[in-house]
């Protein structure tokens, strides 16, 4: 490996112990970790930023989950392909990864050599996921940010200045996911999301 | 002196990835290392490791009913919590349990040193703003869904009164709207 150049990443996770740790095992293997974020808007920044070889990016992240941000990186840094490092190893959700344009999917069970290895593998230009479909899902993209930020317990003025969009256009997308998701109010909104799954609150590490 | 450290994490990249945060600092040793609960009695009685980093949700035991455990295995080992969540609820929990604190695995590396130097010397972490019994139920209440005056209803107390409640419990959850307590409520499984 000696005569190859380092392989550039960029970490997301919002959990920091998460990234160092991370961080410490790619190091370890020669990999440059070339900047860390701990939400997807960080993400978009920093892959923007640096446009990295490889993003290794979590899933379940404040203010733009894993899923938005890998619809999103084309768009920022058409080279950059994305590892989705995930807490859990749901087949549904290497799917929908696939779908939105990830290259592989690990999850944090995985052994470090594993994690060097496809690192490795996916900066070589291998694909392990299948990229079928056209990312369409029964609410936009749009309208999950929305979502999301409404989880977070953001206020309309908030998430429009989040989004960069009109008070006015948040109220629409909000107003719409009511309607498709069947619900009059924002907490029950979030009830429904939650118990469709369309959202992840986060719900491992529960105190029963 | 040097600070000797087991780790007990099912996710083996996190735990992998904190031996070597950890071990990269001259005062910790990391001692042994485990991805399941049921072989934390085995570590504590063998390593004897001053403190045991104890992630809280674990496949097959409780990361509660562990700390029983250790504490009746190797009482002078000191167990520090770490949690996804640092809920408020988590750490008192955990500390009620015997835990000398629980750390969130949002913290930095730094935090989590000074946090198993602190642990280490015996003392124990403050623990961060807890609910009352009345405002988890409050809270509880608002997670399904039902309005202030129904909530006044059910808990025999004045629609003024749950208004108080609700106010404290955003300041104390620093959350601002009756959604995000919703989303709260649903994630620490209060429905």
């Amino acid at each position: 490996m000696v005569n190859m150049m380092p392989i550039r990443v960029v970490v997301a996770d919002d959990h920091a112990l998460v990234r160092s740790g991370v961080r410490a095992l790619l190091a370890a293997s020669g990999v440059d970790v070339v900047a860390e974020a701990k939400d997807g808007r960080e993400l978009l920044s920093r892959v923007r930023e640096h446009v990295p070889e490889i993003a290794l990016v979590d899933l379940s992240m404040p203010l733009l989950d894993g899923f938005e941000a890998t619809r999103r990186i084309p768009s920022v840094s058409p080279g950059t392909r994305v590892i989705v490092l995930s807490m859990h190893g749901d087949e549904r959700y290497a799917e929908r990864a696939g779908r939105l344009g990830a290259w592989a999917f690990l999850t944090k069970d995985e052994a470090p050599d594993r994690l060097i290895d496809v690192v490795r593998r996916v900066a070589a230009g291998e694909r392990l996921l299948a990229s079928d479909g056209d990312g369409s899902e029964p609410l936009s993209p749009r309208e999950r940010e929305v979502l999301q930020l409404i989880a977070e317990g953001k206020k309309n003025a908030e998430i429009a200045s989040l989004m960069h969009r009109s008070v006015h256009t948040v109220r629409n997308h909000r107003a719409r996911l009511m309607r498709k998701l069947g619900v009059r109010t924002a907490p029950a909104l979030i009830a429904e999301a939650d118990a469709r799954e369309l959202i992840d609150l986060g719900a491992s590490g529960r105190v029963a | 002196m040097t600070i000797r450290v087991a780790i007990v994490d099912d996710h083996r990249l996190v735990r992998e990835g904190l031996k070597r945060v950890l071990s990269a600092e001259s005062e910790f040793v990391v001692v042994a290392e485990a991805g399941r609960g049921g072989d934390v009695q085995a570590i504590v009685v063998d390593h004897a490791p001053d403190v045991l980093l104890l992630d809280i949700a674990l496949p097959d035991i409780d990361g509660l009913t562990v700390i029983d455990q250790v504490l009746k295995k190797a009482p002078e080992t000191r167990v520090l919590m770490l949690s996804m969540h640092a809920e408020p609820e988590y750490s008192t929990a955990a500390v009620a349990r015997g835990a000398y604190g629980l750390v969130g695995k949002s913290v930095s590396a730094e935090t989590l040193f000074d946090a198993i130097r602190t642990v280490a010397s015996g003392e124990k972490l403050p623990l961060e703003r807890t609910l009352s019994s009345r405002e988890r139920e409050v809270l509880k209440l608002i997670t399904n869904g039902r309005a202030n005056g129904e909530i006044a209803v059910t808990l025999g107390i004045r629609p003024k009164t749950v208004e108080g409640h609700c106010e404290r419990l955003m300041r104390k959850l620093d959350i601002h709207t009756r959604a995000g307590l919703v989303a709260h409520g649903r994630r620490i499984g209060l429905q």
